[in-house]
């Protein structure tokens, strides 16, 4: 009895008129989908490579190496096809210098605003919004339409017990929404064979983790439209509702967690934190200088009133030792300077922190929130994208900035201008002499991405919410279809 | 006749359960959109006062105006951009004033906090088209062949009304029921923004009620499409399928689809090329300089107390001259690049026009000044900024602020008090929205659009309706 039933629901869902419509949206939406993906990141890898051969050129044509810097660009990984998360939103690029501290800038979106008004579709987005719409349009009317239509009284005249009935239904549903929506889904992993896409083992085992994610999500909404259909009497009605929890799961709460976190933490701009740090270092600029002039007149203090002779020779011995002891208390002051602006970034860090847990917890009363996460982070495209990179980029520019120093001593040249300024000659100005700028040996920056472990183990309690969400849903269904009452008249 | 079919549709539709779901619901959206509006708005707007005096502080105190560094300028927010914001969470708000040369604002608020990026914010033109949209094939999708399916079409056909009329009546109706209670979350929300005190002019309140209104047209759009597809389908279950069918693609297809079809058929050269091209002709014309430079010699009869100014004079010359040719230069690049864009983007949004949500959505934050253009018209008043700025640091100093020499002398024997610099005299940067009529040109042809699609899809229902077999 239990195939039948589930043969009779796979029937029932396969011959339906509604079905071929909604399997080829379906199935044209998750092929375009990974095809422009595919096509986005083969151009944006050709602006990456591009990017960097005209950086390198650009180095070697600089003006010597004081005043050499570099950019790095953030490399494109194929897991953005399917999953774009922040990565057009965060920075592409972070210039490496020893004047400035590296910082992710031009995101895609703010250079192509054309792909900001109405930004991408992945196939996270189709999955989200497009096939989770479909479980819900095939399962909304499961039961009380079976009710409606009469044969729910019918079937449930034969010998078979209730339980075996909705777990039936459950399994022939499932297996007729799932079974068809891996054609295109397969077909669309093919054509990343067929367009040679460079993916890893790695990335395939990625990639099964995303469709276990998908699948999971899907699941979920079969199983809440089968809930709401059992716990109405009517199809129009649970329709209604269907629809309107929808709406909420998928564009509401996850927004409103955001939003809410964003009103309840306070967290401040990059340029409040800017401009706080400008102030801060210059306050300290001006007790140092006003420290230095008190201790210029203290050390001059004992030689008022030698002979001329007397105090230049005195003044000459201390030199080295005056010039020792302000150049300590400059670095001190650049010590304290950079201790300030550390410790204002990550305060800010921290609160964005806090405030990065409460949206996702608020959020996560939607599971397709919990999607959204899970796939983010397999696909490591997630929120910590920022701070990973910045992090090593930070590391990064200190070994950049030791091999300019090192190449800058052997070279022997400062690579600035030297001004000399004589009552004889006048001014003389040095620019040092022309030179092509030999690279060997530059440290390169690779790309850091987080492992597959890591990755799997933060995307738990995303997998874990999608699946409490869907075993509550099966069974409140379950248990609602015990007591339903199956008779045609209300 | 026409009056009773429209108050029996009235009647129907109000006193359905339906109805009370989705009208608390699309009501509490709406309240809570202009909340969080309001919230953003001033939330931004404290914390770009609170960066821009920082800003000024650091000045405070210097004694010569010749030490001004960093000084930045910020992208405020505006009332109505927060209730539909564009593209304004991805442009950049902090451009830092030089004096001379290209402003690139960084610090977008999607780039800094992707936290929001990842679901982005409720905004007017995402509730009216996404959530109202769908509201509006809700309640239409069966309004004829629903009624066919339940019998009462044949009833109300057997009286003397003919069916034109009958189909006007339930358009009135249907739209009446829905767009009228819908007034009142909105007027809430305007009321809000007022209890809030979020500073809205005239001109802000003119921007809202186009934006209402475009959300009315739009609205309009689907309650008559939905009444087409139910006259020209048999059954409710259908109509509903290839209405949720047209939606999808509406809403979130066919403009994607656009401007991604548009970035692959017209080129447009990457930002990196062009830093690229601009930093190596920048070196380029520092080995230009280099003879001239080592060639510098003071006119042999200078005293030896002129030479220094000489030297300076003589710096900022070529400093000028570089300057003037990176400008030239850069310039070039940059219209060539943003032409190329312009081409884009009009093929871009000309394809995306075919879905009435891509109209809505240009046509709002055209109307709230938070569509593509926004950056360029930030970078352009950043610009026009800069050159006060340079007029007014070459009349304190007597130089100009663009030079990438600086030789300060100071002597230990100065030991006269100095006069601290006034910051109050430096020009304010304000950002002033373009006006309405400055995007003019299309958000009338965008009001024509919707408008068209309205008539079309109502015309279409006519004339469905007058064929249609109501056994």
């Amino acid at each position: 009895m239990f195939t039948t039933i589930v043969l009779k629901e796979l029937k029932s869902i396969l011959v339906s008129p509604k079905f071929p419509v909604t399997f080829a949206v379906a199935s044209v939406l998750v092929l375009l989908s990974v095809f422009m993906g595919i096509r986005e990141y083969r151009a944006s890898l050709d602006q990456y490579q591009a990017a960097n051969a005209l950086v390198k050129q650009e180095m070697r044509e600089a003006r010597g190496w004081m005043s050499l810097s570099n950019r790095v660009y953030r490399e494109p990984d194929p897991m953005q096809i399917f999953v774009s998360g922040v990565h057009n939103d965060v920075g592409r690029l972070s210039g490496i210098s020893t004047w400035e501290p590296v910082k992710l800038s031009a995101s895609a979106y703010s250079d192509d605003l054309i792909y900001a008004l109405f930004r991408f579709i992945d196939f996270t987005f189709i999955v989200q919004v497009v096939l989770t719409l479909f479980a819900i349009l095939f399962t909304y009317d499961s039961i009380n339409g079976e009710r409606e239509s009469g044969t729910l009284q019918l079937m449930l005249s034969n010998p078979v017990p209730r339980a075996r009935v909705i777990t039936a239904k459950f399994v022939g549903a499932w297996l007729g929404l799932v079974v068809p929506i891996m054609i295109p889904v397969l077909l669309g992993l093919s054509l990343l064979l067929v367009y040679k896409v460079p993916m890893t083992a790695e990335h395939w085992v990625r990639l099964g983790f995303l469709a276990g994610a998908s699948l999971l999500l899907f699941t979920f909404f079969i199983a809440f439209g089968m809930l709401v259909s059992s716990v109405t009497r009517r199809s129009n009605i649970s329709f209604l509702i269907c629809l309107v929890s929808w709406v909420a799961l998928v564009l509401i709460v996850p927004r409103a967690g955001m939003m809410m976190a964003g009103q309840i933490v306070k967290v401040p701009t990059d340029a409040e934190i800017d401009s706080q740090q400008d102030s801060f270092s210059k306050d300290r600029w001006n007790a140092h200088f006003e420290a230095l002039s008190e201790k210029w007149s203290t050390r001059m203090e004992p030689l008022e009133g030698l002979p001329d002779a007397e105090r230049t020779a005195k003044r000459e011995e201390m030199e080295w030792a005056w010039a020792e002891e302000d150049k300590n208390d400059r670095d001190s002051m650049h010590a304290v300077i950079d201790g300030n602006a550390r410790k204002l970034r990550e305060d800010l860090r921290n609160r964005k922190g806090e405030r990065e847990r409460l949206a996702f917890t608020l959020s996560r009363f939607s599971p397709v929130s919990a999607f959204q996460l899970a796939a983010m982070n397999l696909a490591g495209t997630d929120i910590g994208l920022k701070t990973r990179y910045e992090d090593a980029l930070e590391a990064y520019r200190a070994s950049f900035n030791q091999y300019k120093t090192q190449k800058q001593k052997e070279s022997g040249s400062s690579g600035g201008i030297s001004i000399q300024v004589d009552s004889e000659k006048g001014v003389k100005i040095d620019v040092g002499r022309e030179m092509a700028l030999d690279l060997d040996g530059m440290p390169e920056f690779t790309t850091t991405r987080p492992s597959l472990s890591e990755s799997v183990s933060a995307t738990g309690v995303d997998f874990g919410l999608m699946a409490l969400f869907s075993i509550i849903s099966f069974a409140g269904a379950f248990a609602m279809f015990l007591r339903y009452d199956p008779r045609y008249a209300n | 006749m026409f009056k009773l079919i429209v108050e029996k549709e009235l009647r129907e539709i109000i006193g359905s359960m339906k109805f009370a779901v989705t009208f608390g619901i699309s009501s509490l959206l709406l309240v809570l959109t202009f909340y969080v509006g309001a919230r953003n708005y001033q939330v931004s707007a404290e914390q770009n006062e609170t960066a821009r005096r920082e800003n000024l502080r650091k000045l405070e105190g210097l004694t010569d105006w010749g030490e001004v560094q960093n000084f930045r300028v910020y992208l405020p927010p505006q009332p109505v951009s927060s209730l539909v914001m564009g593209i304004s969470n991805d442009i950049g708000r902090t451009s830092d004033i030089r004096g001379a040369g290209e402003i690139n604002a960084r610090d977008s608020k999607y780039g800094e906090d992707p936290v929001y990026a990842v679901f982005r914010f409720l905004d007017l033109d995402f509730i009216f088209q996404i959530v109202l949209s769908l509201f509006a094939i809700l309640f239409a999708y069966d309004a004829v062949n629903g009624e066919k399916e339940r019998g009462t079409l044949r009833l109300t056909l057997a009286n003397a009304v003919p069916r034109s009329t009958y189909i006007a009546g339930k358009i009135a109706g249907s739209f009446l029921a829905l767009a009228v209670p819908l007034l009142v979350p909105i007027l809430l929300g305007a009321l809000l923004l007022l209890a809030m005190g979020i500073p809205m002019a005239g001109s802000d309140w003119t921007r809202f009620a186009l934006i209402v209104a475009a959300g009315y047209l739009y609205f309009g759009v689907f309650l008559s499409l939905s009444l087409f597809v139910s006259s020209a389908t048999e059954k409710s279950s259908t109509s509903f399928l290839v209405l949720l069918v047209v939606w999808i693609f509406s809403v979130m297809i066919i403009p994607r689809t656009a401007v991604l079809l548009a970035g692959r058929a017209v080129d447009v050269p990457t930002v990196d090329q062009l830093v690229s091209q601009k930093s190596r002709y920048s070196a380029s014309l520092w080995q230009e300089q280099r003879k001239t430079m080592a060639d510098w010699r003071a006119p042999s009869d200078t005293p030896m107390d002129k030479v220094f100014p000489e030297f300076e004079k003589f710096m900022a010359g070529i400093d000028a001259e570089r300057t003037e040719k990176m400008n030239a230069y850069g310039q070039r690049l940059n219209e060539e690049r943003s032409n190329a864009q312009a081409v884009q983007e009009r093929f871009a949004f000309g394809l995306a026009r075919v879905s009435p949500s891509a109209v809505f959505s240009l046509l709002t934050t055209s109307v709230a000044a938070t569509g593509v253009h926004l950056k360029d018209e930030y970078k352009l008043q950043a610009l026009q900024y800069q050159k006060q700025y340079a007029e007014f640091f070459k009349g304190k100093t007597g130089r100009n602020p663009s030079g990438s020499f600086m030789f300060r002398m100071t002597t230990d024997d100065d030991q006269k008090e100095k006069k601290k610099i006034n910051t109050a005299e430096m020009p304010a940067f304000a950002f002033v929205q373009p006006p309405i009529a400055a995007a003019l040109g299309p958000v009338i042809m965008d009001f024509g659009i919707l408008a068209l699609f309205n008539i079309v899809f109502f015309a279409g229902a006519f004339v469905a309706f007058l064929r249609f077999d109501a056994r």
